[in-house]
Parts: C-alpha cells; sequence; structure tokens
C-alpha cells in the first residue's frame, strides 16, 4: 500500500491548553480512517493542521512524501486537500451554483479540466451527484441544513481532491439524510477516494470505515478496527461512557 | 446543461447591460439639452465623483475589507500628474494614465503588505496613509504648494463642455470594465471572499492574491479621476488627500448599494446633484445632507439600488 499522508509527531498548545499531542497517524490510498474523541479533543484541531489553518508547534505532516505543514491553505487545496467545516458556513448570499463555482476556479480545477470542459458543467456535475440539482439557483442562506451539509462537500470535492476530510458530516442531520449522505461516501470510496472522516455519531461511522483513531485530551489512546475500538477499555471509558449519558 | 449554463453567463445581465447602454447614451446626449456650464460642471463632478466610489466598490463593497484612504490614491496621483504637467511639461494624455499606475503601484505597495493580515489592519493603514498625504502635502509647500496646493496646469479640454465629453467618457469605460469585472469568475472570487474569507481560501483560492489585485485596479482608477480632476480644474490641492473626501466616497457607495457597481453610480449622483440643490439652505445644508444620509442607511441598510430591484421585482409580479 501507498501512503498518501503521513503525520509524526504533530503538537499543538493553546496558552496552556494541549489540544493535540504527539499524534502519529498513517493513511494509505483508498482508505478511510475514521476519528473519534469526546467534544474538545482535538479532533477539528487536528483537520486545522493538516489543512494549513494553523501551524504546528512541533511534527510534521507529509502528504505524497512532500512536507506540507508550512504551507498555506490554498496551497494545500491545490495539493490535492480538501476539507469540510465543521460548522458549514458556507458563501450565504450567494447562489448554490455559485458556491460551487469558486472552487472550480482554483488552480487545481482549472489544470485538471479537461481542454474544452466549462466550469460549470463539472459544477453542475457535483450538484447532481449530491442530488441538490433541484437547488442550482436557490441562496445558499436558503436551503436546509442537510442540504447545506452537502453542498459542502461537493464545494470540496470540486478540486478533486486526492485526500478528502470531512469534519463531523453527521451530526445535525436526520436518519434519512444521514442515510443518502453514507451512500454518497460509499460511493466515494469505491471510485477510490481517500478520506478521513471525524464523526460524533459513532453508529453511522463504525459502517463506513476500516480503520478508526481514537483521540482523548489530545492523544492518540488508540487505532484498530471499528471493532477494537469499540472494545478498547480506554475508548469505552473516556467515550462511550459519556456517549451512553446523551 | 446547455439551457443552464447560459443561465449561468446571463449573469452578466442583458438588463444591466440594456440600462448601461442608455445611461451612456444619456450622458452623451447630456450637452446637447443642457448648455449651461453650471450644470455641466456640476455633472463632471458627477463623474469623478462616481469614479471614485465604483472603484472604491471593488474591494470593499465586495471584499468587505474597508479602505479608509481612497483619497491618498486620488491625491497622490492628482499632485503627480500636477508636478509632471508643471515641471516636465507632460499633458494630460500622459499624465492621467501614469497617474493611475503611480498609484496602482502604490496599492501593490500598500496591498500586499496589509490585505494579508486579518482583522482592520488593512482600514487603519489606508487611514494613515492619506493622514499622511495630506500632513506632507501641508509640510511640504515648496514642493506641494500647501494649503493653496498647485495651479497653472494644463486644461483637460479647453471648454466645460470638453471637460463633460471626456470625464463621461472615462465614466463609462470605467463603470462598464468595472461591471463586467464584477460578473466574471473574478468578480465572483472577490464576493465569495466578502462572504466567508476561510471557506474561500478552503477551495483553494489564493485570496490575498485576488485582494491586492482588486486594490491595485481599485487604486489605479482612482488615480486616473484625481489626475483628471486637477487637469479639470487646472489646480490641485490638499483637499483632494483629505479625510473627508475619502467618508464622502464611502457614504456614496453605502447609500447606493455596496459590492454592486450600479449601486455606487446612484449614490455618487445622488449625492452630488442633492448636496448642490441644497445650496440655497445656507449653514443648514450639512445638517439637513447628513441626516439624509442617515435616513437612508437607517431604511435602507442594503442601500438604494436594493430598494429599487425589490420595487422593480414587485411591480413585475416576481416577489414571492
Ligand atoms: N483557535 C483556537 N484557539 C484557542 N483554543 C482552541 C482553538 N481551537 C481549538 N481550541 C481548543 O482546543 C481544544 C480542542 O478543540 P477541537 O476543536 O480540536 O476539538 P474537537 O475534538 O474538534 O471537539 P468537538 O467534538 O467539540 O468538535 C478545545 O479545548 C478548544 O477549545
Ligand atoms: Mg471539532
Amino acid at each position: 500500500m501507498e501512503p498518501l499522508l503521513e503525520i509524526q509527531g504533530l503538537s499543538k498548545a493553546f496558552g496552556g491548553l494541549q489540544a493535540l499531542w504527539d499524534f502519529h497517524l498513517t493513511v494509505n490510498k483508498g482508505e478511510i480512517v475514521g476519528i473519534i474523541g469526546p467534544n474538545g479533543a482535538g479532533k477539528t484541531t487536528l483537520f486545522n493542521l493538516i489543512t494549513g489553518f494553523l501551524r504546528p508547534d512541533s511534527g510534521e505532516v507529509r502528504f505524497r512524501g512532500e512536507r506540507i505543514s508550512h504551507l498555506k491553505p490554498h496551497q494545500i487545496v491545490n495539493r490535492g486537500i480538501s476539507r469540510t467545516f465543521q460548522l458549514v458556513d458556507l458563501f450565504q448570499e450567494m447562489t448554490v451554483l455559485e458556491n460551487i463555482m469558486v472552487p472550480c476556479y482554483s488552480h487545481r480545477a482549472r489544470i485538471q479540466r479537461k481542454k474544452g470542459e466549462k466550469p460549470w458543467e463539472i459544477a453542475l456535475g457535483l450538484l447532481k451527484e449530491m442530488d441538490l440539482l433541484h437547488r442550482t439557483e436557490e441562496l445558499a442562506k436558503n436551503l436546509a441544513f442537510g442540504e447545506l451539509r452537502m453542498l459542502d462537500i461537493a464545494r470540496a470535492m470540486a478540486t478533486e481532491p486526492d485526500l478528502l476530510l470531512l469534519d463531523e458530516p453527521f451530526s445535525g442531520l436526520d436518519t434519512e439524510d444521514a442515510e443518502i449522505l453514507s451512500a454518497i461516501i460509499r460511493r466515494m470510496h469505491e471510485q477510490g477516494q481517500t478520506m478521513i472522516i471525524i464523526e460524533h455519531r459513532l453508529r453511522d461511522l463504525m459502517r463506513l470505515v476500516e480503520r478508526v483513531v481514537a483521540i482523548v485530551f489530545g492523544r492518540k489512546v488508540a487505532e484498530g478496527t471499528p471493532e477494537e475500538i469499540l472494545n478498547n477499555e480506554e475508548v469505552v471509558k473516556a467515550y462511550l461512557g459519556e456517549e451512553g449519558e446523551e | 446543461m446547455e439551457k443552464l449554463s447560459d443561465h449561468y453567463t446571463q449573469r452578466i445581465s442583458l438588463k444591466s447591460l440594456g440600462l448601461l447602454g442608455i445611461f451612456s447614451v444619456a450622458v452623451m446626449l447630456v450637452p446637447l439639452v443642457f448648455r449651461d456650464p453650471y450644470y455641466l460642471e456640476l455633472l463632471f463632478l458627477c463623474h469623478y465623483y462616481v469614479i471614485l466610489a465604483c472603484s472604491w466598490d471593488l474591494l470593499s463593497g465586495f471584499t468587505g475589507n474597508v479602505n479608509f484612504g481612497h483619497a491618498f490614491f486620488v491625491g497622490g496621483a492628482g499632485f503627480a500628474g500636477a508636478l509632471m504637467n508643471l515641471h516636465l511639461g507632460w499633458a494630460p494624455w500622459l499624465t492621467l494614465p501614469i497617474g493611475g499606475a503611480v498609484a496602482a503601484l502604490c496599492g501593490l505597495l500598500v496591498g500586499s503588505f496589509t490585505l494579508k493580515l486579518k482583522g482592520p489592519y488593512f482600514a487603519a493603514v489606508t487611514f494613515c496613509f492619506a493622514t499622511l498625504l495630506y500632513k506632507w502635502i501641508m509640510i511640504r509647500y515648496d514642493i506641494f504648494g500647501g494649503e493653496e496646493g498647485l495651479s497653472g496646469l494644463d486644461w483637460l479640454a479647453e471648454t466645460t463642455t470638453g471637460n463633460y465629453y471626456i470625464s463621461g467618457v472615462i465614466m463609462i469605460l470605467v463603470v462598464v470594465f468595472l461591471y463586467i469585472l464584477s460578473k466574471s469568475p473574478f468578480g465572483l472570487i472577490l464576493r465569495s471572499i466578502g462572504e466567508n474569507e476561510t471557506a474561500s481560501e478552503g477551495s483553494g483560492i489564493n485570496t490575498t492574491f485576488y485582494k491586492v489585485t482588486a486594490f491595485m485596479i481599485s487604486a489605479g482608477i482612482a488615480g486616473v479621476a484625481g489626475a483628471m480632476y486637477g487637469h479639470a480644474q487646472m489646480h490641485v490641492g490638499p483637499e483632494m488627500a483629505h479625510d473627508s473626501l475619502s467618508a464622502l466616497i464611502i457614504i456614496m457607495v453605502v447609500v447606493g448599494g455596496m459590492g454592486s457597481i450600479i449601486g455606487p453610480i446612484i449614490g455618487a449622483y445622488l449625492l452630488t446633484l442633492v448636496n448642490e440643490s441644497l445650496r440655497f439652505m445656507g449653514e443648514f445644508r450639512l445638517l439637513i445632507y447628513s441626516s439624509a444620509v442617515v435616513v437612508v442607511i437607517l431604511f435602507a441598510p442594503k442601500g438604494i439600488l436594493d430598494i429599487v430591484q425589490r420595487g422593480w421585482r414587485r411591480l413585475a409580479g416576481q416577489e414571492r
């Protein structure tokens, strides 16, 4: 297997708070890796470090062997890593189509486009995949929450990433929307899309991924198959106990 | 697919282009009706303010990075043009583009240092640059003539009508250019930055590059206007670099409607004409003028253009 992403000794503190500590992870091409952890464990911080929205205090991120920790967010997107945001907040006053057009004008999308292919054709294709074609001309602010989530994923996919990072894609979705999203993720996986998915809702996640990493207080406490994680003592103590109380 | 793609490209709406066309023709016909130099001079001022307001809008109205010192570029290029004209004998057809280029270069320099920072830095620095220039003009009266400014510049055109036409053509070119630019991918990206810069960066957009480029264009156009104004008055003065000009430009855009290019045209004409028509009110003029601006901003926070568009849609029965 070919490692796409290698994270070594990644650490980040906010003042006195150690949000992430000595984190290691390797993601191979075509894999889906799940990341779980209680609130404030450092999951989003990990994504922010990978995508250049935060600088690590120490450690490094390598993508296809290249160090990317010093790059700016747009440079990382253009190298092939896209993300969605936990608090989906897109271009509210722009139409659904326009929202997708923005990444279509990124450097990466421009060079990946075949000759003669129009950016809006790509955008409409993505909207079709996300079942948003009937909303093309609607302003983003008028979308339902589930539709916004799909739109954010479509936005991230528009740069045709080699690695897609989804930050709690299921949170706030009703069962029906969660089913649709699961199907979309499975289809992308079949097409070879590499993904890291942060998720709070374990049930949805465990059915999708082959490998799960558990983070508690900024530290990786376990890594393994969904069954291994669900039976891991430390995970059960730190995370599942809390989940049970919800 | 074809139908939808057409729909997208039609965002340069034929209606708006048609209106711009009618506007242009009207501008060209005005001197045939109003021959009185008083009106033509007043309308020359409108052209000047339209250029300034629309150019300000490109960066600040679209991306939300508020430029508090547009007068820096107006005054800077005005004085640069004046000095080139007075000392080197360069004619307006040279000083206008060179003044614009100097302003664009200043925009590039100021922008590359400040527009990559988030927060109020850009607003603060633009404000400071304009203030510095104003003070510098006052201190170095040997070069800039201090409070008096510099006089004796070559005219833009021999007659008021000539000034009207030259400024009118420049205004139309600027407005059409900015409108088309605002509807291009470049404009879409500027809007996305104004909406949500993080998501824009996360979409692979080098937002700093787009902001700096927009600022450069904005500054360059303001510079052309500054040099144009100097030649038309045959005089440049420190008020061209004063904060009150920067503030007036912002108010015009806000009243007309930010981030639309069309709104600032309305705002610039309206405020220039209202200000002039209140002249008979003497010392109450400023009071009435300011109150009117406050009322508009309170009741039409998105500007007059928004009100007009909504009224239009209601008339056309499209309001849901
Ligand atoms: N930019 C920041 N500045 C200061 N503190 C931060 C910042 N970002 C995150 N933190 C803190 O770091 C810790 C980890 O935050 P993070 O957002 O990574 O958690 P998370 O695992 O994503 O949690 P959740 O499940 O609630 O999304 C939290 O205590 C948070 O308050
Ligand atoms: Mg989070």
